[in-house]
């Protein structure tokens, strides 16, 4: 009895949450008046007259694959830049002893708290000093270090057990051999976490590239969207195709990795 | 491997990141801070002076941003319990052993992989006015034909509470899956111990559940709260703020300050008092926290 | 395997930034911004930079697309960051505040007489800040009411032919009425209430200017005290929010309303022109915007060019300017875009604006004083911006007279902080 309650309350919340995506869905492969008309019943989860055109007029109206490769680009190496530098700083916090890291560690929680959009204006002045407008660099470089993954490393290593890196430097290695060939191997779960939190994040970075790009050529996914709304008439087709275009790809790296990332969760001691 | 390498060592791996957060972050907002002591416009040809506190006195006599503190501060009350109590739920149903669990995991864990921007887009649609919409349509099917189609983004009690309902949507999941982590993360014999000593399910639920919980929850709370000071997204593609201020924010006040009306002094002020509330709050959550690990 | 990734990403990345460096050449490059509106529109400009640049060996331009939505937020980060183009196309109302800051070159030299000469006086007027002359549109706007000639014919009412004959604040409420009696959803309207931003001050300030009130007083333009909060604006706005809670009005969120017919009256630019015109065919009529005391008034003011301080060459960037106010060139424009041919000698060999022509009304509101141009105000980012909330917040039913004083305590306040935006330095 009590199962039958699980499930049907879990299919009873399955449905609400799938409705929006759903929804999204259907409509791409709309022609685009029928997604507004069929918006109001159960018509806008069926598929009536269903094609692919929504999505051959996003490519031909939106270089999209160019936007597609700035997004891939940007997030890859504010993650690859992320998972090195945030790790070491981490590792540094939580298992050597040097002059200064507690003062220098009480920064970290105080950082976390600063939302970007508050310094977004004084970030954009420093970078136009800097002349940085228009590159891959402006949108990458500020967000590599992360006071959110800093503390997630800096927790996860605490927890791991010191026989490891006593082993090692039994055997003569520094601190960034023990690291790199010891540590790094071990902590898979953590790594995997900070990746995903960060692309997550970063995939769908909105204000900061409006403010600091202009060009076309350096512009990630979701100012694209920004494209289709100022072009009358609304084609509300065409943006649903994009939205699934543009989800996709991330949705695919999830549950590529999901499985690692729950057990990153757990192990890394955010519970506790 | 001698202790003053490992000590130099130290500095070394944590100077990268320290140095751009000094650069990225903590520079730019001590510049926010100043800048909220001026009278800087964008762009303008005049000279910026110091006004002292005088952007300060003038944010919170403008009931556009005062109505925002307030909408920030309501839509945390209302988000953060009901978004915290449907992931909770969601992963104690997930925790059974059920058919299909890594399906329902990965279904509400999508939202959270939208960006907020396309999100909104979707929503607006959901909540289109007259009957085509499909939160009307939706409505009237549940309360067979009783309900009137509504405007639900232009209508001053409504707004807000549609976009609680699509943040809700848009963060239940990423709770969700924190918490099935620390469920998961609860050892067994509890439950056994406390059903030895009589307890039913409720009590095991209250008794083991939410104690060794408490550290998961505290953190989802906290995190969830600083983002609902945050909200922009939403406001920005979906209602502007409006109608009437019933759904602007203090990020959305400060952009529009900001940009729309060249006002960057103004805007910085509003975002030094959004950081000094957020700080407040954290400071309270966490000491909440550690009043209960010392009691608990 | 790893660093096989890591390695081809880098590699990626910096062949990505390479591409952005420009090859040495002799011919000076001068780069040119533009909106992006629709396909057919930016195709037509490619055109017009292809055929420049292949007729004259001087120069060369490149050619850049903005999205429209952002765009004066673009420019204004641009100008900002020291990075704007050598030549751009700015939104009307908005050359004064960029004049004020300095960016822009006066064209009063550089133009040359005769096209100056030529073009409408609204054109003139749109880019002019204190008697100088900043900017240059190929074309200006038109905004009226669309209408479907067949319903009006069937419920008897009449369609006037010149401003003259608008019709009246009391005919228009009557006819909105009678119209509502036969239409299946009781809304029969469009004043595309889904566009954004600028699209408020633009459409419906001249309905103020109708009813005698305005956006601000012109004579200083030092407040907007009595003009914003007039016993005419009032009047305005409330006849807006009357129309809109009493149902007539349709939300348009598909921008389909009066094509798929659900309204008979459009409230629209010429830029829909071409859309309607394949949807209703000779059932489209074009009909002034009623006359709230007044006069009959319209908007006006379009894209304009510029040409910026930084600009090495302003009299090569003037040649592409005076390039594409040939009458040729402007037709290939407004062919596709359906605006105003901004000179004389265009418009007599437009089809659709020539006396006669379907469009006629447009050019009768220009050049006869119907239409009003926007503040020419460097104010008027924070003008349009007051005034776009207040109408959010008017259709959601709140009481005019309070929110038309807060908008110009607001405007005020605004003019006060920038010191009444007094001249900074000679331009």
């Amino acid at each position: 009895m009590g199962r039958l309650l699980s499930y049907g309350g879990l299919a009873l919340a399955a449905s609400l949450f799938l409705a929006p995506i759903a929804f999204m869905i259907v409509g791409s492969l709309k022609p685009d008046e029928r997604v507004l008309l069929d918006a109001g019943s159960m018509a806008a989860f069926v598929p009536e007259g269903a094609s692919l055109q929504n999505y051959r007029d996003v490519l031909a109206r939106v270089p999209f694959a160019r936007y597609l490769l700035n997004s891939a680009l940007i997030s890859s190496m504010i993650v690859a830049g992320g998972l090195a530098v945030n790790s070491l700083a981490g590792y540094a916090f939580s298992r050597i002893r040097w002059r200064g890291r507690d003062p220098l560690f009480a920064l970290v929680p105080a950082i976390m708290v600063i939302p970007l959009e508050a310094i977004a204006v004084p970030l954009f002045y420093q970078v136009t000093l800097f002349g940085w407008r228009d590159t891959y660099v402006v949108q990458i470089l500020p967000f590599v270090a992360n006071a959110f993954s800093i503390y997630l490393f800096y927790t996860f290593f605490l927890g791991l057990p010191r026989e490891l890196e006593e082993a090692a430097r039994m055997d003569g290695a520094g601190a960034l051999r023990t690291f790199l060939w010891v540590v790094v191997p071990n902590s898979r779960p953590v790594f995997t976490t900070a990746a995903i939190l960060t692309f997550l994040t970063q995939w769908g970075a909105f204000l900061w590239p409006l403010m600091v790009t202009s060009a076309e050529r350096v512009r990630p996914l979701p100012l694209a969207v920004s494209t289709f709304y100022s072009l009358p008439p609304l084609q509300w087709g065409d943006i649903f195709a994009f939205g699934v275009m543009m989800v996709a790809p991330i949705l695919g790296v999830f549950l590529v990795f999901q499985r690692w990332f729950v057990r990153g969760v757990v192990t890394t001691g955010i519970k506790g | 491997m001698t202790d003053s390498i490992q000590r130099r060592s130290g500095p070394l791996f944590a100077a990268p990141a320290l140095l751009g957060l000094v650069v990225f972050v903590a520079v730019p907002f001590a510049l926010a801070v100043v800048l909220a002591f001026t009278n800087l416009r964008l762009g303008s040809p005049l000279p910026t002076e110091f006004v002292g506190a005088e952007q300060f006195r003038r944010i919170f006599a403008e009931p556009a941003f005062v109505r925002a503190l307030l909408n920030n501060t309501l839509f945390a009350l209302v988000v953060v319990p009901l978004q915290t109590l449907l992931a909770l739920a969601l992963a104690l149903l997930l925790h059974q052993r059920l058919k299909g669990r890594a399906f329902f995991r990965t279904l509400f864990f999508a939202p959270v992989v939208f960006p907020l921007s396309l999100v909104a887009v979707v929503w607006v649609l959901i909540y289109a006015p007259g009957p085509e919409g499909m939160m009307n349509g939706f409505l009237r099917a549940v309360t067979f034909g009783a309900w009137i189609p509504r405007d639900f983004l232009r209508d001053p009690v409504l707004a807000l509470p549609a976009i609680m309902l699509t943040s809700i949507w848009q963060g239940a999941g990423f709770q969700m899956v924190i918490l099935l982590a620390g469920l998961q993360g609860i050892p067994g014999e509890l439950y056994e111990a406390a059903a030895m000593d009589g307890a039913g399910r409720w009590g095991q639920f209250q008794h083991v559940t939410l104690p060794q919980l408490r550290n998961t929850l505290s953190f989802t709370v906290l995190v969830t709260s600083i983002l609902a000071f945050r909200l922009f997204d939403q406001v920005q593609i979906m209602t502007r703020g409006g109608p009437r201020n019933a759904t602007t924010t203090v990020m959305f006040e400060a952009v529009q300050a900001s940009f729309g009306r060249q006002q960057v002094a103004k805007g910085a002020a509003m975002t030094v008092v959004l950081f000094l509330v957020v700080l407040a709050i954290t400071g309270v959550q966490r000491w909440v926290a550690r009043q209960g690990r010392e009691v608990g | 395997m790893l660093s096989n990734y890591v390695l081809a990403l880098l590699l990626a990345f910096v062949l990505l930034g390479c591409e952005q460096q420009q090859p040495p050449g002799a011919v000076p490059h001068l780069s040119v911004w533009a909106h992006a509106g629709q396909a057919a529109e930016r195709k037509v400009l490619e055109k017009q930079v292809q055929r420049f640049n292949v007729q004259q060996d001087d120069l060369r331009l490149d050619l850049t697309f903005i999205p429209e939505r952002t765009y004066n937020a673009q420019v204004q980060a641009a100008a900002i960051a020291g990075d704007l183009p050598d030549l751009l196309e700015l939104d009307g109302p908005y050359i004064a505040n960029y004049a004020w800051q300095g960016h822009l070159v006066t064209l009063d030299d550089l133009l040359s007489r005769a096209i100056r000469a030529d073009l409408l006086p609204s054109i003139v007027a749109q880019g002019t800040y204190r008697d100088r002359l900043y900017g240059v549109g190929a074309f200006d706007s038109g905004l009226a009411l669309y209408a479907r000639r067949d319903v009006l014919d069937q419920a008897e009412i009449r369609i006037p032919q010149h401003p003259r004959g608008a019709w009246t604040r009391d005919e228009f409420d009557a006819l909105l009425l009678s119209l509502r009696d036969s239409d299946e959803d009781g809304a029969v309207l469009d004043l595309k209430l889904n566009y954004p931003d600028e699209w408020f001050s633009y459409a419906f300030s001249p309905l103020i200017q109708s009813a005698g009130g305005d956006l601000v007083r012109r004579d200083d333009y030092q407040s907007a005290q009595g003009a914003l909060n007039s016993r005419g604006a009032v009047l305005a706005m409330t006849a807006l929010q009357g129309w809109m809670q009493q149902g007539l009005v349709d939300p348009n969120l598909d921008d389909a309303a009066f094509v798929s017919g659900r309204v008979a009256l459009s409230w629209a630019g010429h830029w829909d022109y071409p859309r309607y015109k394949d949807a209703l065919g000779d059932a489209l009529a074009l009909v002034p915007l009623p006359d709230f005391g007044k006069g009959t008034r319209t908007g006006q003011g379009s894209w304009v060019w510029s040409i910026t301080r930084k600009c090495s060459d302003p009299e090569g960037a003037v040649r592409f300017v005076e390039f594409l106010l040939q009458p040729a060139e402007i037709l290939a424009i407004t062919e596709t875009n359906g605006a105003v041919p901004a000179t004389r000698s265009a418009i007599a060999l437009s089809p659709a604006y020539r006396e006669g022509g379907p469009l006629h009304l447009f050019v009768t509101q220009l050049a006869e004083g119907y239409a009003v141009p926007r503040p020419q105000t460097p104010a008027y980012p924070v003008i349009s911006s007051a005034f776009r909330r207040a109408f959010a917040d008017i259709r959601s039913g709140a009481p005019v007279r309070q929110v038309l004083d807060d908008a110009v305590v607001l405007i005020d306040q605004d003019i006060r902080d920038n010191q009444g935006y007094a001249p900074v330095e000679d331009p």
